[in-house]
């Protein structure tokens, strides 16, 4: 057994470009990728942090470039914790096509799902979405809101230890919707089993 | 944004279906570079799984569409319930169980999102070939599965459980004990027999009816049918070497995960081609839905060299090779080979209440053998809300046998033993009550097609088979053809395993002079 006792599921959307896998590397390896195509191969980063003494492990899901023709699989957005919506605050398009996603979250993550959406690249000085409009969008929508930089590392701790502790404090409630509790030990009635790496619940 | 779309690739595939989302994954997994294209707005094909809007628009687009009539026709679809709940209906409610929803149809509107109705519903053996590819692959991090909790049949005019594992068998009490002796020697001996004892065992009996087999070995009635239409999952005229093969598969895959040998997929059988998908694109692979094919035509290019070039929203992409799915191919590429088919019916039903209630949610599987003395049995899947196919209080039900006449007719008979299609919900009855159905035949696609082109390779469309096995290994051969001596679906790394290029320090450029690039060019 592992050596954590909560592990969660984050996944991010948003629009090609908007720095989605930045943010994933800024926080799980403390680097700013300098360009892309480095990412092939890669499905999730794990991390693990530690909230109220107690070690949380965040298994973070980017989109492996399915978005770019919007073509992201349902199955992407099964059982997620949390959901990370993230848009350039320097470039208006990204933030235009928001409630399309919204749309594709209502429809296939579970409603309880914690989301969060993120204005990211608030080092860029050509700022073309002032921060009061995302944080009014994302108050009408229901949703966390947060600026950020991966490239200055501005929020991003930030960003991912909210989360764990959102969640932690939902999990510890028991508010936190049982996904089975596949993806680690909340609720031991309806954990899952991992039975040879083929996720079995009973 | 789809101008966005680069044309150059080493392998196209078109359509999301179960095969060709296996050879998408396969290629891209060993370096290929890959572009997956979908004409709809989702995964999956005839082998999707809809929430009940997408159901909807489903049975809208085959009812209008004559191409889609092509693939799926006969559909008729039909409510039991009330648009909209009486408040009478409400009031009395509180007779009844309080527990027990009165359902109506704007109910099940406000809830679609948590209908997962499969067009596809399969079950996976616990060692059958895609549990296996999904292990070995590690493609299984991206789904989850239930057991399937047990398996019933229809024997004497009612619904019996089949005890196959050990446990079972020695605490059922519809078996007696002697029975009890038989069937263990029985199932003991198709499991753990050497290739010669079967061989000897079985010499005068392989092309004759497995039941004659059973019979001689002096198994009674009731272990007969246990044994031939429910582990076998035969029929009367099932020949002994195929029972023992199935009753074999059957009985390896016990003891793995639950307590038969079935795994259901969680949110239905769709996800799964999607977790190749997914696994093609994390290596790489473009993904674009919503786009259509028009047109596909072979080239010889200069040296000789075939390729493929394909028009999709006046736009032109080349590849070496096409997989495409038999429904998306060009008639006049398909090499015309009549084979002999018959098409699937099937139907679906949403009840308010398992076949047979029981004190955990179950998940059923059902054989039925043929009410008719014909030889086509009835395969019944019965899935709740924990597999998240229905929201709670609903079970959704799949019924599925070959064409007689019509997925109606064919079928029907079979619903009314197990379910009250009478729905008045404020009434209990012993039998679930039929909340909606929808009946429908498939045209079977299932045989493999070869394509007159070399490099276009035709993927089959669903089967009707229990598991996944044809689909795996078409998908195998497809593969094998693309990229020979080539491994299929090596294991994908964990996130730990991933060194980043980025991470260590980059060493000086590699500058290829002209001269190297003269050298490295294969000759011909």
């Amino acid at each position: 057994m592992e050596d954590y006792k909560f592990l969660f599921k984050v996944v991010l959307v948003g629009n090609a470009g908007v720095g989605k896998t930045c943010l994933v590397r800024r926080f799980t390896q403390g680097l700013f990728p300098p360009g892309q195509g480095a990412t092939i191969g890669v499905d999730f980063m794990i991390k693990t942090v530690e909230v109220d003494g107690e070690k949380v492990k965040l298994q973070i899901w980017d989109t492996a470039g399915q978005e770019r023709f919007r073509s992201i699989t349902q199955s992407y957005y099964r059982s997620a914790h949390a959901l990370i919506l993230v848009y350039d605050i320097s470039c208006q398009p990204t933030f235009d096509c928001l409630p399309d996603w919204l749309r594709e979250i209502e429809e296939y993550a579970n409603n309880k799902v914690l989301r969060i959406l993120v204005g990211n690249k608030t080092d860029r000085e050509d700022r073309e979405i002032p921060r009061h409009i995302g944080d009014d969008f994302a108050q009408r929508n229901g949703m966390y809101f947060l600026e950020t930089s991966a490239k200055e590392a501005e929020n991003v701790e930030r960003l991912f230890m909210e989360i764990a502790v959102e969640l932690m404090e939902q999990a510890k409630c028991k508010e936190l919707p049982k996904y089975d509790g596949s993806l680690g030990p909340i609720n031991d009635k309806n954990k899952a089993v991992a039975v040879a790496k083929v996720h079995v619940l009973n | 944004m789809d101008d966005d779309l680069p044309t150059d690739f080493q392998v196209i595939v078109v359509g999301t279906g179960m095969v060709e989302s296996i050879v998408a994954a396969a290629c891209s997994r060993i370096g290929k570079n890959v572009l997956h294209l979908d004409s709809s707005d989702h995964y999956g094909g005839l082998w999707a799984s809809y929430n009940f809007d997408g159901l909807q628009k489903f049975i809208k687009e085959v009812s209008e569409d004559p191409k889609r009539q092509e693939q799926v026709y006969n559909l008729s679809e039909k409510w039991y319930i009330e648009k909209d709940v009486s408040e009478e209906a409400e009031e009395n409610k509180t007779d009844a169980d309080p527990a027990k929803k009165i359902w109506s149809q704007t109910k099940f509107a406000a809830e679609y999102r948590k209908f997962n109705i499969d067009m596809t519903p399969k079950l996976l053996f616990s060692r059958g070939p895609l549990v296996e590819l999904l292990i070995s692959s590690n493609i299984a991090r991206y789904a989850e599965f239930r057991c399937v909790t047990r398996v019933l049949t229809w024997l004497d005019d009612r619904l019996m459980p089949v005890p196959c594992s050990r446990a079972d068998v020695f605490a059922t009490d519809s078996v007696s004990i002697l029975e009890k002796r038989q069937l263990m020697k029985m199932l003991t001996a198709i499991v753990g027999n050497t290739e010669e004892e079967m061989e000897q065992e079985f010499k005068d009996w392989n092309d004759k009816p497995f039941k004659d087999y059973l019979t001689h070995k002096g198994l009674t009635p009731n272990l007969i049918h246990y044994v031939l239409f429910a582990i076998a999952g035969g029929t009367d005229k099932m020949n002994c070497r195929d029972g023992v093969k199935e009753s074999k598969k059957f009985l390896m895959s016990l003891g793995r995960y639950g307590n038969t040998p079935f795994l259901w997929p969680m949110y239905g059988s769709g996800e799964l081609p999607q977790c190749f998908c997914r696994l093609c694109a994390v290596f790489g692979g473009v993904y674009c839905l919503n786009r259509p094919i028009d047109k596909v035509e072979h080239k010889v290019v200069d040296e000789g060299k075939s390729i493929v070039v394909i028009e999709s929203k006046s736009k032109t992409l080349n590849c070496d090779h096409l997989v495409i799915g038999i429904n998306e191919c060009p008639k006049e590429m398909i090499s015309p080979e009549p084979t002999e088919s018959t098409d699937i019916s099937k139907a679906v039903f949403v009840t308010n209440a398992s076949i047979m209630p029981s004190e955990k949610e179950p998940l059923t599987l059902l054989r039925f053998p043929s009410l008719d003395g014909t030889d086509h049995a009835v395969t019944v899947l019965e899935v709740g809300p924990a597999t998240g196919s229905c929201p709670k209080g609903l079970f959704v039900v799949y019924l599925i046998t070959s064409k007689v006449t019509d997925a109606e007719n064919d079928l029907m008979p079979y619903a009314q033993r197990i379910f009250d299609m009478n729905a008045d919900q404020s009434e209990t009855t012993e039998k679930p009550k039929c909340l909606w159905s929808v009946f429908y035949n498939v045209r079977d696609t299932s045989a493999p097609v070869a394509s007159l082109v070399d490099n276009v390779h035709v993927c089959s469309g669903p089967d009707s088979g229990l598991d996944f096995d044809r689909a795996v290994e078409q998908a195998e051969q497809i593969f094998k053809k693309i990229c020979p001596g080539e491994e299929f679906l090596p294991r994908a790394p964990d996130p730990e395993e991933i060194v980043f290029e980025d991470d260590a320090a980059p060493g000086p450029d590699f500058e290829r002079t002209l001269e190297d690039e003269e050298e490295q060019k294969p000759e011909e």
